[in-house]
């Protein structure tokens, strides 16, 4: 126990003006402390963000949906009025070289963080040392760069959930009927890892249906060959019910306007995947999966938010800003976008 | 077998009974929207702040007489929210050869004016925006419409709107704060759609005229993009693509600023996009729903701010009467400012 020596006692009185005197610059520093602590709150500095797109390329769409790059982009721009950030936008054209070029561009202009949208993992490394060299922050999307946070579709996920709507949707209304599953669209896309989407649609469809035969209908990306394909399934198949998961909104609403050619809308339930805006519309378009159309045989389609992607990924960008903890892999929260839900997830600014 | 059948009945009335508050239930509004300051039977809002006194004190600022028109003409072309409508057909028969009347050769037209209401520059009353099925003071208002209109919160219990204007040039406020990012498509300057206007925004444009608002006021943001709409029917597209407008921050601070209506040269008042893309018009809950005070769409500003500009004054007798509309929710108007 160790010894303490204690001055002698004061007066009360002077005790209490003693103890004032020899708080007052503690309590005037905590004050300043304080003070500046809400200023700098207050007042955060400005950050400047690159943000690398995988592509802007008029009419290209990613992931295996039917957003563009443009969409992307745009998200960044509106989700960034939150926040003290700056953004500075690239290119990254799908080009390994020119995503390099980024890359030492925005070393050049010393930004705080880079956003990396890139599907090429080598390129991603490449970029990845060349930034960590820099000292700059790196954020991926959807292709890891090592070492970074990772912000990412689950294509088996969102494929689950477009199967199991279906398989839930086959079960409840057609039990008893002969009913087959149909994986459809770009299967063998593997640079937008559509065989995962097929692996979790197959997976879904089987939720409630362990016993389903699923036939895969390979368009290799042409939505033209949804028609002649389904056609010719349905012509071998006549007294039967058909659950379709589909693997993009094109090809889905493609399978309906089959099935509506074949003269079996009666015989189909279709889910997409993506909820681009060929199935739930923009202003006065036309809109598939809305609440006024609640008889559609389109089930729905599973969100992937591309369009909402600056929303996503900047609030985490913000965090490694501010030096705080972010978990290695950020997982989009895809979720089926029915007549039910549209206008909650996707509120239209014409209120129509 | 018969007792199977009563027990049958029984299990079918219990089962229904039990199911009857579910399908029978009503939000539960005072959980959905806060309470009106001016009692439970209120059902005319930030009106109620137009007092004799406030109406007095606004008067003050008419000191030449000059009127400075501040709503666009009604007509077809302009830009139209939506698959809103606005038509007239004119009644002219007896301009027909032979059809005036008397020896005085008397003739009269009329109009038939098929219209939405919420159509032009237009008042939106608390009956126009609600949360689920509630409404301004709590009102459940599913039990208040018939087909043709509502049996509360209609125009008729609006009060006056004879009070103090204040003009907020967003325009200025950019310029000077060199983040100015305007449209191209506008001819004068307008600050591009999506541009969220802050409460320091707003803060910074009273500073530059030197005003505090007081309650009671209506307060007019001029953003340029009304420009847009002049430029009816060329732009209408443009116009209605988006705007820029306030955000939920100075939604909130002009609630506590207790002023009467908020207007600006846009279609909405609110930014669109809005803050975050899953909200719908949300500055119209937190203004009209939560607050009761009004929402003035597609007010013509530019010549207000101009005034402003060159007399180094922003504050106007604001001048504009809403029809006692019974049971509607909302009506295309006229204002003046008068200095």
């Amino acid at each position: 126990m160790s010894s303490v020596v204690r001055p002698p006692a004061l007066p009360v009185g002077r005790r209490r003006f003693c103890l004032w005197i020899g708080l007052a610059p503690c309590l005037v520093m905590s004050w300043l402390a304080a003070v500046s602590a809400l200023g700098a709150d207050a007042q955060e500095r400005r950050y400047t963000v690159a943000f690398a797109n995988l592509t802007e390329e008029p009419g290209a769409t990613l992931e295996g949906t039917g957003f563009t790059g443009k969409e992307v982009r745009e998200s960044f721009g509106l989700a960034v009025r939150r926040y003290p950030i700056d953004l500075v936008f690239y290119d990254n054209h799908r080009d390994p070289k020119k995503a390099l070029a980024n890359a030492e561009d925005a070393i050049a202009r010393k930004v705080d963080l880079y956003i990396q949208y890139c599907d090429d993992p080598a390129t991603n490394a490449r970029v990845g040392e060349r930034l960590r060299a820099a000292k700059i922050g790196v954020l991926a999307i959807n292709t890891p760069v090592p070492d970074a946070p990772l912000y990412t579709i689950d294509n088996r996920a969102a494929g689950r959930i477009g199967g199991e709507a279906l398989s839930e949707y086959g079960a409840k209304n057609w039990r008893g009927q002969p009913t087959i599953g149909v994986v459809l669209g770009n299967l063998r896309a593997q640079e937008h890892r559509v065989p995962d989407r097929v692996l979790g649609a197959s997976e879904g469809l089987k939720r409630h249906l362990p016993a389903l035969r699923i036939t895969p209908l390979e368009t290799q990306g042409n939505p033209a060959q949804v028609g002649p394909l389904l056609a010719k399934l349905l012509a071998s198949h006549p007294a039967t019910k058909i659950l379709i998961a589909a693997m993009d909104d094109t090809s889905a609403l493609a399978a309906k306007s089959a099935l509506d050619t074949a003269g079996r809308l009666n015989d189909g339930a279709i889910v997409g995947q993506g909820v681009d805006r060929s199935v739930h519309g923009g202003i006065n378009d036309r809109k598939e999966i809305d609440p006024s159309n609640r008889g559609s045989i389109v089930l729905g389609s599973v969100a992937f938010y591309l369009d909402r992607y600056g929303y996503e990924v900047l609030p985490i960008a913000i965090r490694m800003l501010r030096g705080e903890t972010v978990v290695t892999r950020t997982v989009t929260p895809h979720r089926l976008i029915s007549a039910t839900n549209v206008f909650i997830e996707y509120p239209p600014y014409d209120m129509n | 077998m018969r007792r199977k059948s009563s027990l049958v009945v029984t299990v079918v009335l219990a089962g229904l009974i039990a199911s009857a508050p579910a399908a029978l239930a009503q939000t539960d509004c005072t959980k959905v929207v806060p309470p009106s300051p001016w009692g439970p039977n209120d059902q005319t809002g930030a009106t109620n702040r137009v007092t004799p006194a406030v109406t007095k004190a606004a008067a003050a600022e008419i000191r030449d007489g000059k009127v400075v028109v501040m709503s666009y003409p009604l007509t077809d072309g302009i830009p139209l929210f939506g698959t809103r409508f606005s038509k007239t057909i004119l009644t002219a028969t007896t301009l027909a050869p032979g059809g005036a009347l008397g020896e005085n050769q008397l003739t009269y037209m009329e109009d038939t004016w098929l219209s939405q209401s919420h159509v032009g520059t237009h008042l939106d009353g608390l009956g126009h925006i609600g949360r689920k099925d509630c409404y301004f003071n709590q009102i459940a208002m599913g039990k208040f419409i018939t087909q043709n209109n509502m049996t509360k919160l209609g125009l008729e219990h609006l009060k006056s709107f004879a009070t103090r204007g204040v003009l907020i040039d967003m325009v200025k406020v950019y310029q000077a704060a060199g983040k100015f990012k305007g449209n191209a498509t506008c001819k004068k300057p307008c600050l591009e759609k999506g541009t969220v206007i802050s409460k320091a925004d707003l803060e910074a444009g009273l500073k530059m005229y030197n005003v505090t608002l007081r309650e009671g006021d209506i307060v007019i943001v001029h953003t340029g993009w009304g420009n847009l709409f002049e430029q009816y029917p060329a732009q209408n597209a443009t116009y209605n693509s988006g705007e820029p407008g306030i955000g939920k921050e100075a939604a909130n601070w002009l609630v506590s600023q207790k002023i009467v209506a908020v207007g600006s040269d846009t279609w909405a008042v609110e930014v669109i996009p809005g803050e975050d893309p899953k909200e719908a018009f949300i500055v119209h809950n937190i203004l009209i729903t939560d607050a009761g005070i009004h929402i003035i769409e597609n007010v013509r500003t530019d010549l207000m701010a101009a005034e402003a500009d060159q007399s180094k004054r922003a504050t106007f007798f604001f001048s504009m009467t809403v029809p006692k509309a019974v049971g509607l929710t909302g009506n295309f108007v006229a204002i003046e400012g008068i200095r």
